[in-house]
């Protein structure tokens, strides 16, 4: 790999990497700026090729970015899904801050995978981080070219020329103007730099660090913007397909039946592994669905306790993924003090189910899809209909949530395999059930924690053991679990964060019966709930404020003054310590992912064993802040999701099936059990980091700590109930 | 049958028992109005008809027969230039930066409409007990609460401008 050395994050294009390619593209000229796949090439991947993993597809079509028109605005193509997290909105505010634009003239447009083959999917909160730098050098690079053209033009030297909005204007003569759009066309001759231009220092951003609106919200406050769901194209059929009832099931026989003769009707198929329908409207497929004769083999009939009794620390093969000193011995000394905790598995509950349309031609194949993953599902589907990759295209939409979950690729690849058989193109886009019982869910958790406490309250040693159902395995080549040992996703924060000299964490993993993987956050709501409500029984326990307690276990380093300073900004904005309204009272909890710190902190009441949570305080410091509001809004939504998963959601298994197939059996959090929020957010000059999970990672503890402040009692499980 | 549509006549020539909002979706190409659950849980396929708040995902097409139905798609006006003039409610929206994927928005949209047409000066407990009715999975409850209260505001402002 040519990038396999140096430093990650920040790394540096160079000109192999970073090759212009030219063209003429349908509404004007294009600069295709071929970003070879390196820095894009995020955390996951690089990560599995260290391990010795296969190579990913770095050697994509031209990458294509920006595209310059002749009025002087530019479209920007993103290989980022926009699924509510708003990042088409700051990822247009890295590319408009070194081109010199105004966010008001650029059009963000999801890239389709001929354009842009991202190797990664949207997720891990890793497209801020993984993308600042690239994106910021990209702008820098296009603009320096387009000042050398304008200063040709102009007979001028380049520090001859002001750039305000896209146009240049000679210092000397301010009436000499050329525009980037004017610029464009003469692309052709020219040479990149060796090395990208020096990037302006965040001092300077004028864009970045704005809390400027979402670039998407128009279209989606008028209903023009499109979803997977919403896909409308000519000719289009609707198609059915059959599931399994069971999480075991297989179809073993499947005859048309009465199918083929029912109103509407276009195509039946029924392989000896995949039934279904294409008719001319959804409900006559799903009527027709009905008339086929299907056998199934259920599997297993699994039951709950079943389930929950596999994923047990000290079940299966436990690794160790963080030691310092010698925990085993310093346990031995002091106070000990235990406790474990569980967490249930959960629906992602999107609110638009698995959707996609599939165009299958002989020659060439296009999806529209709600994908996280648009590159991964451009081969499942080239596999499923027994094309080559590159005769596939697939075109990103508006997802409508994803949360970890809409990297499935079934929905598409369906469409593709029913559009195949009937010639003409086919939507399926799932019911409630269909998506609910079908697909994987957050794994089953169980934490032990173990610490020794000294008489004036110091952690001597802390033992974590985090056992979970699988979260990335499932979808990682072959052998990379076995390289890997322990599973990144489920033991994602279960590191320990404070300054306590002798430590284990111990991941223990299993594979269940019941499909499992990513969630927003993945292991990190878990991990945290377990963590963060022990330091609150080890700070009961020590007979210390748990405020005043988790600050004296801070590590002595610059993430340890950003974790102090997070604290006591919450801790003075929510008033801790302050009288409350009667049978109130605060709870609190600290998060680091990814490079973010949050600090949560819930006010909470108990009425006739009814949890309710008024209030929460949040501070979240993601390092720079691209666009502020952006980073409350993801804060507000990961806690009330997390709330949402605190008090109220649990996936069971009864009979080898998943219980609920809809909202009647697993309610969400409405609007009047939501509590007002307000967050502060801490900038600074650092690198970016991601924001769409982090926050998920101390509602649950900030609330049962809240929980156990009110009533005295202690609850280690979720959702909280009282026994 | 002829179905009036924000203010359009379509005429439908579908079963009366078809589902009025694979109709909208499907037959007219009004995708704003959205599928959630399919059991009148969720609210993100909310309508009005004849201004009353109606779960297009489990209403008859023969309910909305003689009836005027409004989805999102109606709710901005045109104005004499042609130029979109947003509801307060989308206005409000938008300045409180409410939707996230926006899936259920219009559900949420529809919903608050309908309660400033049959109460202008909502308070806030009456504000949480309307927009209770729909589901919002990225979280944006609290800046939808503050949105339907702006909305009311934005709504008074025109009104007494009006007068």
């Amino acid at each position: 790999m040519s990038d396999s050395t140096g430093p990650k994050k920040q790394k540096r294009l160079n000109r192999r990497e970073f090759l212009i390619v030219l063209g003429v593209g349908v509404a004007g000229l294009y600069a295709g700026v071929k970003l070879g796949a390196a820095p894009l090439r995020l955390r996951l991947v690089e990560w599995l090729e260290e391990s010795g993993g296969p190579p990913s597809d770095i050697n994509a079509p031209p990458d294509a970015w920006f595209e310059i028109l002749p009025d002087n605005t530019v479209n920007l193509y993103l290989p980022k899904s926009e699924m509510g997290q708003g990042v088409h909105t700051s990822l247009a505010q890295i590319a408009a801050e070194e081109l010199e634009i105004g966010l008001e003239q650029m059009q963000v447009l999801h890239a389709d995978t001929d354009r842009l083959a991202d190797p990664v999917a949207t997720s891990a909160s890793n497209t801020i981080s993984g993308l600042y730098t690239p994106l910021l050098e990209v702008a820098a690079t296009l603009r320096e070219l387009l000042r050398l053209e304008a200063a040709r033009q102009l007979n001028a030297q380049p520090t001859d020329l002001n750039l305000e909005n896209g146009v240049f204007s000679l210092k000397s003569d301010p009436s000499q103007q050329r525009t980037y759009g004017e610029l464009f066309q003469f692309a052709g001759d020219w040479e990149l730099p060796e090395n990208p231009p020096a990037l302006k220092p965040p001092s300077q951003y004028r864009i970045i660090g704005q809390s400027l609106p979402r670039v998407d919200l128009p279209a989606k406050i008028t209903g023009q913007a499109i979803f997977g769901f919403d896909v409308r194209v000519t000719g289009m059929l609707y198609g059915a397909v059959a599931r399994p009832e069971t999480i075991e099931g297989k179809l073993i026989r499947a005859n048309p039946g009465q199918a083929a003769s029912q109103p509407g009707v276009v195509k039946v198929i029924a392989d000896r592994d995949f039934a279904g329908v294409v008719a001319e409207s959804r409900e006559q497929a799903y009527q027709a669905l009905d008339k086929m004769e299907l056998e199934w083999d259920a599997g297993r009939l699994w039951q709950q306790e079943e389930i929950e009794a596999m994923v047990s620390v000290g079940e299966g093969k436990g690794v160790v993924i963080q030691k310092e000193g010698n925990p085993r011995q310093a346990l031995e000394s002091g106070r000990l003090v235990e406790a474990e905790y569980r967490t249930p598995m959960a629906y992602h509950a999107y609110l638009e189910p698995l959707a996609a349309v599939a165009d299958v031609r002989p020659d060439k194949t296009e999806v529209w899809a709600s994908t996280q993953a648009a590159n991964g599902l451009r081969g499942a589907v080239a596999k499923a209909i027994g094309q080559e990759e590159d005769q596939v295209t697939i075109h990103p939409v508006y997802l409508g949530g994803g949360f970890g979950r809409k990297i499935d690729e079934r929905a598409a690849v369906e469409a593709a395999r029913l559009s195949q058989a009937a010639g003409k193109p086919v939507q399926v886009a799932m019911n409630r059930p269909e998506d609910f019982r079908s697909g994987f869910v957050r794994p089953p958790t169980h934490n032990m924690l173990r610490a020794s406490l000294s008489e004036n309250g110091d952690i001597l040693a802390l033992d974590h053991q985090a056992a979970s159902g699988e979260v990335a395995f499932p979808f990682l080549p072959g052998i990379m679990g076995t390289i890997l040992g322990a599973d990144f996703g489920a033991y994602r924060g279960a590191t320990l964060i404070y300054a306590i000299p002798n430590i284990q964490t111990t991941a223990w993993l299993a594979r269940l019966p019941v499909p499992t993987g990513w969630w927003r956050g993945l292991g990190l709501m878990a991990n945290t709930f377990a963590i963060e409500s022990f330091m609150d029984e080890l700070a009961a326990a020590a007979e210390m404020d748990p405020l005043e307690f988790r600050l004296r276990h801070l590590p002595d380093d610059v993430k340890g003054q950003r974790m102090g300073t997070a604290l006591q900004t919450a801790a003075e904005q929510a008033r801790w310590g302050a009288a409350l309204p009667d049978g109130h009272a605060l709870g609190l909890a600290m998060g680091y992912d990814v490079g973010t710190i949050t600090v949560e902190i819930a006010e909470v009441s108990v009425e006739n064993g009814q949890i309710r949570v008024h209030k929460v305080t949040a501070v979240a410091d993601p390092g720079l802040a691209i666009n502020p509001d952006g980073v409350k809004a993801q804060t507000e939504g990961c806690i009330t999701m997390g709330i949402s998963a605190t008090l109220l959601e649990e996936v069971l298994v009864k009979d080898g099936a998943l219980q609920a197939s809809n909202f009647n059996q697993y309610p969400l959090l409405r609007n009047s059990a939501a509590p007002d929020i307000e967050v502060l957010v801490l900038s600074s000059s650092a690198t970016p980091s991601g924001m769409g999970e982090p926050p998920i990672g101390p509602i649950p503890a900030a609330v049962a700590n809240a929980v156990f402040a009110a009533t005295g009692q202690r609850l280690r499980r979720l959702p909280l109930k009282f026994a | 049958m002829q179905l009036m549509v924000n203010g359009q006549p379509y005429l439908v020539d579908d079963e009366p028992d078809r589902l009025l909002l694979w109709v909208l979706r499907d037959e007219l190409g009004l995708t704003g109005t959205k599928f959630g659950c399919g059991i009148g849980l969720c609210g993100s396929c909310t309508v009005h008809l004849d201004g009353i708040p109606t779960r297009a995902c489990i209403t008859l097409l023969s309910a909305a027969d003689g009836k005027e139905v409004r989805t999102l798609e109606g709710l901005a006006e045109i104005g004499a230039n042609g130029e979109m003039i947003f509801h307060p409610v989308q206005q409000a929206f938008l300045d409180e930066q409410v939707p996230q994927c926006s899936w259920c928005m219009s559900g949420q949209m529809m919903t608050a409409a309908a309660l400033l047409e049959k109460n202008p000066k909502p308070n806030a407990e009456e504000i949480r007990q309307a927009m209770d009715a729909v589901y919002c999975r990225c979280g944006t409850y609290h800046r939808i609460r503050k949105a339907v209260a702006r909305a009311a505001e934005l709504a008074g402002q025109s009104r007494s401008q009006l007068a």
